[in-house]
Formats: C-alpha cells, structure tokens, sequence
C-alpha cells in the first residue's frame, strides 16, 4: 500500500505541474493537489491526505465535468478511491479487498483492452492502427503519419498489442511471468507516450502496479 | 449529488474499451475577423509540428502540458459531438482564445470564432465535415485565464 502511495503522490505531482503552466486559475485549483501529494509522499498522516486527495479529485471532476485526460486520469481515481477505501477500512480482509479490487482492474484494464480489439476485424487486419496513424489526432508529428502506410508493420504490431493484452491474466500465475509482463506492460505504455503523446498513462498505470503484485504473493506466492 | 455520482462511476467501474473503434476525429480551427465581417479564415488550433526530436520525446515523457491541453480539447470536442454540452463549448473557448490573446494573435474587438471540423478517410480519400459552429464572440481586453 506504501508503494502505491509513493507512486501515486509522484504521478500526481507531474500532472499538476503540468497545470501550474497552463492558466491562473488551474494553478489555484492543483496547488492543494501539490501540497497533498507532498504530504502523501511524506508518509505524512496517509489515511488524511488520501482522503483529502479523494475530495479534491472529485472537485476536479466538476470543474472539467469529467476526466481532463481520460483513462489516465480515471485509473488515478480508481487508485485514490481503493487507497481511501483501504485506509477507512480496519487491517484485515476488508483493506486487501480494496487493494484487490485495483489489482483485479489493473488485470482488465489490459485484458478487456485486447479483447475488445481483437473482436474487431479492423485491429486483426491493422487497418485500425493505420487509422489512428492516419487521421486521428493523437500522432505527435505529421511525420509519423507516414507509418499509416506501412501495413505489414502495423498488422504485426496491432496482433502484438492484442495478443499481450489478450494474454496479460496468465501472467499472474507466477511472479517472474508478471514481471515480465509488467516490463513489457511499461514499454508499451511508453511507446504510447512517444507516439501518442499520452505521457500520463506511463505513470499512473505504473502507480497500480504495486497492488497486483501484492495479490499476487496473496493469492499464487512464489511457487 | 447525482452529478457527482455519475462523474465518479465511469472511473470506479471502468470499462477499458481503449480504440474499440476508430471514429472520425475532430480538429478545433478558430477564426479572427472584424465586426461584420464573414469569417472564411480558418486556422487549426496548435497544428502539430512536422518533426520532433528524440530530446523533446524524451522531456514530454515528463512535461507535456500544451499537449496534453490539446487532448482535453478533443475530449470537449467529442462531449459537443454527442451532448452539445455548454461546459465543453465555453472550456475550448477559454482556452483557444487565452492562447490567441497570449501569443498576441488577437485584438481587443475583434470577432473570435471557433468550429469543430470531424476527419476520417473514406475510399482513399481524406474526408472533412464540419459539426459545429460557435457563437461570434468578441474579443475582450483579457479573458480569464
């Protein structure tokens, strides 16, 4: 849980930051964002500063009426909330089964990812990530709209995606496998970032991996 | 209360469909014109830049705000699409013209517009349409920012 909220508190301060650059006002809205985030880090008083977080994120959801970036932004919610939720609840099977329930969402966070794709005869035929390469507007640089071209390229990396998503469950079966797979899980989300400019994914989704490995040793151990 | 309730679900209860499908994007352009004026004009909202180096890849991993502003856009654009919803109309309007008024594009009495214009590519062939056209609204001495 301490880890969760060490990488937590640092995902969200780089998202505030990036607000404090922005405008007047959003630099008045992040500030207690900063200053909890801080706390939090700190180890200081957690079960308040996570509540505190739990608050001040839903006054960010009113404010942008909604996430401001997306699934980002909600698996950073849906850690704030099982963290409060861990925290209210007394030591015992109530606070793992919050911790549970982020871990089983990091799981289908990957899982129904790949298998909505792979349901879709578009992403089987790459014709989809041509798409995306092609008009949508996440490509960082018109340059890389060259790679909508490339077919082969992007039908061999749309089936990697899928089948890595689609595959992600089994690695929970052994620690080593779940760490390759979390490994492999961070590359992707890199590769994201540089081509799609989803920078924020990197981090918070890395602020979730502390909880599935927990289960992990919970549920399997080290075999 | 209800309010809150709905906004929070989606992020408890998630539903993980990231590019189930890939839909018709939409673009922000915004024009400037004198008072009376039929504005024809129109320019895209922060274009993205024809290279990018391995550095910048690099920095944006950790800073990336005006991107990540331009992604906000496009989800406001997208609640338009479906709600019309005056929050989104009024968020990209703040920001666009914050960032016209900064960047010293535009003047005090000028009229500012902006459209929503949705691309998708459609046999071979790069398709436009524009859903959306916003209010004339004319430019103040500073906008709240």
């Amino acid at each position: 849980m301490r880890a969760t909220e060490i990488l937590l508190a640092l995902a969200f301060l780089q998202h505030s930051a990036e607000h404090m650059a922005l405008h007047r006002d959003e630099r008045l809205l992040f500030l207690p964002r900063i200053v909890l985030s801080l706390a939090l880090l700190a180890g200081a008083h957690p079960n308040l500063t996570v509540w505190g977080l739990m608050l001040h994120a839903l006054i960010l959801l009113h404010r942008f009426q909604g996430p401001y970036n997306g699934g980002s932004d909600k698996m950073g919610l849906l850690i704030l909330f099982c963290l409060s939720m861990a925290h209210l609840a007394p030591p015992g099977i109530w606070r793992e089964l919050a911790l549970a329930y982020l871990a089983v969402q990091v799981v289908l966070s990957y899982f129904i990812s790949g298998q909505i794709k792979i349901m879709n005869p578009d992403w089987r035929s790459g014709r989809a990530l041509s798409d995306v390469f092609r008009f949508s507007a996440y490509p960082v640089s018109e340059d890389m709209r060259a790679l909508a071209t490339r077919a082969n390229l992007l039908r061999s990396a749309s089936w990697a995606v899928m089948l890595f998503e689609v595959t992600f469950p089994a690695a929970f079966l052994h620690p080593a496998t779940l760490i390759a797979a979390l490994g492999i899980a961070v590359m992707f989300h890199l590769a994201n970032a540089i081509l799609f400019g989803l920078n924020r994914f990197v981090w918070i989704w890395i602020a979730s991996y502390p909880s599935i490995l927990w289960l992990q040793g919970r549920l399997i151990g080290t075999a | 209360m209800w309010n809150t309730f709905r906004l929070l679900m989606p992020a408890l209860i998630p539903s993980w469909r990231f590019f189930r499908t890939v839909e018709a994007s939409p673009r922000v352009q915004w024009t400037l014109t004198a008072q009376d004026e039929h504005p024809t004009d129109w320019q895209e909202f922060r274009p993205r830049r024809n290279r990018r180096s391995i550095a910048e890849a690099i920095t944006q991993l950790v800073w990336n705000p005006r991107w990540n502003e331009a992604l906000f856009l496009v989800s406001c654009a997208e609640r338009i699409e479906v709600t019309a919803e005056p929050h989104a109309v009024a968020e990209i309007q703040r920001r666009v013209l914050a960032d016209l008024l900064r960047s010293g594009s535009a003047e005090h009495g000028q009229v500012f517009q902006f459209r929503l214009v949705f691309v998708d590519w459609m046999d071979g062939a790069r398709r436009e349409q524009v859903t959306f056209l916003s209010e004339p609204y004319t430019v103040p001495a500073k906008v709240s920012s």
